[in-house]
């Protein structure tokens, strides 16, 4: 196998599990959306990866990578916006205050 | 016999410089500093789109994490109780059961990375003028559906956040 390819996809095998453990251990709202993000760019590198190295002639895998983005710019809105209604209602935006919610 | 090109080079730079500020997010106790390894992060990914010649990808990449990570540090300034990081405040939980889910989930993703057999690997790219008129071709027509779906999507969560982030109206009592 081409060793580009092996470097990015261990990359984005790296920061997915990365963002597990920080979507897993934190405990605010906005770092656990910091681990969210890091799982969502482990996905993006190896989209490009599967573009360039092995359809490079598709542009369905950069179409992909764009719709990956737009789910990163939608996580962060709305995560944000329970962040404000949460620090409204609470005065603070730590999960651990936040037990009611568990299922 | 050079067996390493500048390429590989670049991507494993860019590559490894993404993962270590992923693991800086995390290992600071200032969120700023959190906020900022992140955007280093990003950016470092998007050079790395760039090595890997995928041009408009890269500098997109670039552009929307860097807005992306500058909301999200006013955010924790707004919203932490130690912004700075120097009350040292315990800011984490279930520690040993995170580090085991994020080892398995990287080893699982990396052992489909190295033992699938992925094919020829095409060692010449598109042209970066070419790689934009035949995304712009492709979002226009074959993926239209989609494309039009992720903006009605983005319309909705716009409204979605908005509607959760105001204050409940006040009801007027019946007399």
């Amino acid at each position: 196998m081409s060793p580009d390819l092996m470097i990015a996809l261990l990359t984005g095998a790296a920061l997915f599990g990365i963002g597990i453990y920080g979507a897993l251990s934190q405990t605010n709202l906005v770092m656990i959306m910091m681990g969210v993000e890091l799982m969502l760019a482990g996905a993006l590198v190896n989209l490009v990866a599967f573009w360039r190295f092995l359809h490079p002639d598709s542009y369905a895998g950069q179409m992909f990578v764009l719709i990956v983005m737009t789910v990163m710019a939608l996580e962060m809105a709305v995560g944000f916006g329970v962040a404000i209604a949460r620090f409204r209602a609470k005065g603070s935006v730590e999960m651990e205050e936040a037990q009611a919610l568990k299922g | 016999m050079t067996l390493l090109s500048l390429q590989t080079l670049f991507i494993a730079f860019f590559g490894v410089a993404g993962v270590a500020f992923g693991v800086a997010v995390f290992r600071t106790a200032s969120m700023m500093r959190s906020a900022l390894a992140l955007l280093f992060s990003q950016t470092a990914l998007g050079a790395m789109f760039l090595a890997m010649q995928a041009e408009f990808l890269g500098v997109l990449q670039i552009m929307m994490m860097a807005t992306e990570m500058s909301i999200m540090a006013i955010f924790m300034v707004m919203f932490m109780m130690d912004p700075g990081g120097l009350g040292e405040m315990e800011m984490t939980h279930q520690k040993r059961l995170s580090i085991f889910a994020g080892i398995a989930g990287a080893l699982a993703t990396a052992g489909i990375a190295l033992f699938t057999e992925w094919g020829a690997v095409s060692a010449t790219a598109p042209d970066a003028a070419l790689q934009v008129r035949e995304l712009g071709t492709e979002l226009l027509g074959r993926s239209m559906l989609i494309f039009e779906t992720a903006g009605v999507t983005i319309l909705t969560a716009m409204i979605a956040a908005t509607a959760v982030a105001m204050p409940a109206l006040a009801r007027k009592k019946p007399a």
